[in-house]
């Protein structure tokens, strides 16, 4: 079964994410802030990180470096209320760039398209 | 015998007949004593009257000789007047000789001349020929001289037998008597005129330093100093000719001409200036657009010489940095015979501006009707004219400058602070809709989780179906807020703007008809493409357009119109709805900023900051209930 990471400070959007994407048929696991998510990554690799960019202790673009500078494999899809980071070059490294939005099928669907090519690519 | 006084010549022949008579009767008589007596009485008489016809005689030849004497006298008399009268006469001076009742006992030709008199004013008050305006007041200077006291000087212009125009000054001189008593007064009368126009000519290099340090505005300043050059009773030169130097062109460009263009223009203007002599008069009657169609003022602006041409006399003088007075043009080899035939003129002078050491121009000054001969004096005041013309010139420019300078700074300085305010907002919304984009994500995200459920009461379903769609709604507002927020790059790809607008309209035909707005599309043919972004450049579009069925309610027509002017696409967007007030018209470009009940206020900020980013301008003309234009300015490059 194919393992998701969420990244997100919020604790009410982490249940949403959970309930939602364990609809979709992933295992999901959740991390509220960037140490958190190092420290979950160590303990299981996951296939895809979905990760929020303002956090408190340490950032969404931090924690991507640290984690694409120990494994750069791992697929990073940014999902943010923030637009205007696409321009920050660091989230050229993510996979995806996403705006949060209630509606969660864009963030579904692009899970689906990068989980696709990530196995298409390997 | 009576004796009887006879004239000589005739008592002496009848004495002496008688004396015969007696004597032919005395002859052969003896003398008696009566006949002894009358004989001796006659002879006493004939001695008598002998003595008498002497004395006559004599005295005759006295009387003679003194005429002789008195002739002689005479004569001096009469050559020592003359020698006096052509003293008095060769003094240039007015004298005359009044009482001390003001009655004039003489006059020597020249104040007769000078007052213009027909006849001799012997007898009469001097108040007849002097005309002053203190006769018979305690400041007439004969009387105030009569109690001893130091006279007045009046002063007066008058017009000669010649038909001169001279100002004269009077003086009044006690003549005292042999017991030092004031008989009569001499009036002296002298003539002024020279040094009264060289005052005059003072006053008005001050007065007209005042005034030019008012006058900041150039091309008054330029009329200003021809006109007081070329005014009666200053320079009194009758035309003048400003040239100024174009550095960027390297010539000397001739700016403005005043004068006449004719003799008859020249008298007409005389006569009707020659009641004002003061030059704040002058400036005053100052008409600014008269001069501007003279055939002087056209001709020399016609009249363009190089700068490194210095066979112009013009050229030279700038390049020496002094006057040059040309007094025969046509044998002077500075000047050139174009330039001679264009002025007209065979004697003129030329004087240099210089402002900080470097020559800005040079005027022309010519007497062309008058034929009054330049002098070295009056070109030399007028060299002191024109180096404070310079002046005036020099600061006008700088002024000038300054205030570009200063324009040119609110502008940038009002682009900065919207631009820092823009920043502010943007910033601050982006914050905002961070904040407010997380919780919503909750809400709505939940709220469809729950619309998955079956409910047993439907009310829920469509309560649930409620949250939802609010949410989206907000999101819609937050995606607007923070689209302006963005700094996103145009992608630029040469489109057809023609072709943008077309797919604009068609995605707002229903719209349209919804309205009932009438489109009137008008498109030039051959309009070149143009690099912009397809996308950005059709929400402006669409925004633009909105605003004009927004001003429109109840409908109407929106006329959209393209051409290709100048290198640039300018698109027209125009709307018959209820206008835009003056005083909104500034704001309407601020974020925020709107006056409709339902509007976010960021169409027209974001559109503009689109159409800056491709180089372009958007303005808007508008008047309350006339409709409003929108002017869409797009570079092809």
């Amino acid at each position: 079964m194919t393992t998701v990471l969420v990244v997100e400070d919020d604790k009410n959007q982490r249940l949403l994410y959970e309930q939602e994407l364990k609809l979709e048929g992933y295992e999901v696991v959740t991390a509220s802030d960037g140490k958190d998510a190092l420290g979950k990554i160590q303990e299981q690799l996951p296939d895809l990180i979905i990760m929020d960019i303002n956090m408190p202790k340490m950032d969404g673009i931090e924690t991507m470096g640290r984690i694409l500078g120990k494994n750069n494999e791992i697929p990073v899809i940014i999902n943010t209320a923030y637009s205007n980071y696409k321009d920050n070059f660091m989230s050229w490294a993510a996979d995806a760039y996403i705006v949060k939005s209630s509606d969660l099928s864009e963030l579904k669907n692009t899970v689906k398209e990068v989980l696709a090519k990530k196995a298409n690519d390997s | 015998m009576k004796k009887k006084p006879l004239s000589p010549h005739i008592h002496i022949e009848e004495t002496v007949n008688k004396i015969k008579m007696l004597l032919s009767k005395s002859k052969g008589m003896v003398l008696d004593d009566n006949l002894f007596g009358s004989l001796e009485e006659m002879c006493d008489d004939l001695g008598s009257q002998l003595k008498n016809g002497k004395v006559v005689t004599e005295n005759l030849s006295v009387e003679n000789e003194e005429n002789e004497d008195s002739k002689i006298l005479e004569e001096q008399i009469q050559e020592e007047r003359e020698i006096f009268d052509n003293v008095i006469d060769v003094m240039g001076a007015g004298l005359c000789l009044i009482d001390k009742n003001s009655k004039i006992i003489w006059a020597n030709d020249t104040l007769k001349e000078w007052l213009n008199l027909n006849e001799s004013p012997v007898g009469g008050h001097c108040s007849d020929i002097y005309h002053c305006d203190v006769v018979g007041t305690d400041k007439c200077p004969a009387e105030l001289v009569l109690n001893g006291k130091e006279g007045h000087i009046i002063q007066s212009w008058v017009t000669t037998k010649s038909k001169k125009r001279m100002c004269i000054q009077h003086i009044a001189i006690p003549i005292t008597n042999k017991n030092s008593e004031t008989d009569n007064i001499l009036l002296l009368t002298v003539d002024v005129t020279e040094s009264e126009k060289m005052v005059h000519r003072l006053l008005l290099l001050q007065q007209f330093g005042e005034i030019t340090q008012g006058t900041l505005h150039l091309d008054k300043l330029h009329h200003l100093i021809l006109t007081c050059i070329t005014a009666d009773y200053s320079f009194g030169f009758n035309r003048a000719i400003l040239f100024l130097i174009n550095k960027d062109l390297n010539v000397l460009n001739g700016k403005l001409a005043i004068g006449p263009s004719s003799s008859e223009e020249a008298t007409r203007i005389c006569e009707e200036t020659a009641s004002s002599h003061s030059l704040f008069e002058i400036v005053q009657k100052l008409d600014y657009s008269h001069n501007i169609d003279t055939s002087l003022n056209t001709m020399a602006k016609l009249m363009v010489y190089s700068l490194a041409d210095t066979r112009e006399v013009v050229t030279l003088c700038t390049k020496e940095k002094k006057p040059i007075i040309v007094r025969d043009a046509a044998k002077d080899t500075r000047v050139t015979d174009e330039f001679r035939k264009a002025l007209g003129v065979n004697e003129f002078v030329c004087v240099p501006l210089i402002a900080k050491s470097e020559p800005i121009g040079v005027i022309v000054a010519d007497n062309v009707f008058t034929a009054e001969p330049i002098s070295d004096e009056r070109v030399n005041t007028l060299t002191m004219f024109v180096n404070q013309a310079s002046l005036a010139i020099e600061n006008a420019v700088t002024y000038k400058n300054l205030e570009d300078k200063i324009d040119q700074l609110t502008e940038t300085q009002q682009r900065l602070i919207r631009s820092e305010k823009l920043a502010a907002i943007g910033s601050m919304s982006s914050y905002v809709a961070h904040e407010i984009r997380n919780p919503l994500v909750t809400i709505g995200g939940f709220a469809k989780t729950l619309s998955r459920f079956t409910f047993t009461d439907s009310k829920i379903k469509v309560n649930i179906d409620i949250i939802i769609e609010e949410v989206k709604r907000l999101e819609k507002i937050l995606n607007n807020i923070t689209d302006f927020g963005k700094p996103s790059k145009p992608e630029k790809i040469n489109s057809q703007i023609c072709e943008i607008m077309e797919n604009t309209c068609m995605l707002m035909e229903n719209y349209f008809q919804e309205k009932h707005i009438t489109l009137q599309k008008r498109y030039e043919t051959d309009i070149p493409e143009a690099p912009v972004d397809p996308t950005q450049i059709k929400q402006v579009f669409l925004n633009i357009l909105m605003n004009a069925v927004e001003a429109m309610p109840d409908g109407g027509k929106l006329d959209v119109n393209i051409e290709f002017v100048n290198e640039s696409i300018k698109i027209y967007i125009i709307d018959a709805g209820k206008g835009i007030q003056q005083g909104v018209l500034q704001n309407i470009y601020d974020p925020f900023f709107t006056t409709k009940p339902s509007g976010t206020g960021v169409g027209l900020s974001v559109s503009l900051k689109i159409i800056e980013d491709h180089g372009g301008t958007i303005d808007a003309m508008s008047e309350q209930e006339n409709g409003t234009t929108m002017l869409l300015t797009l570079p092809i490059k």
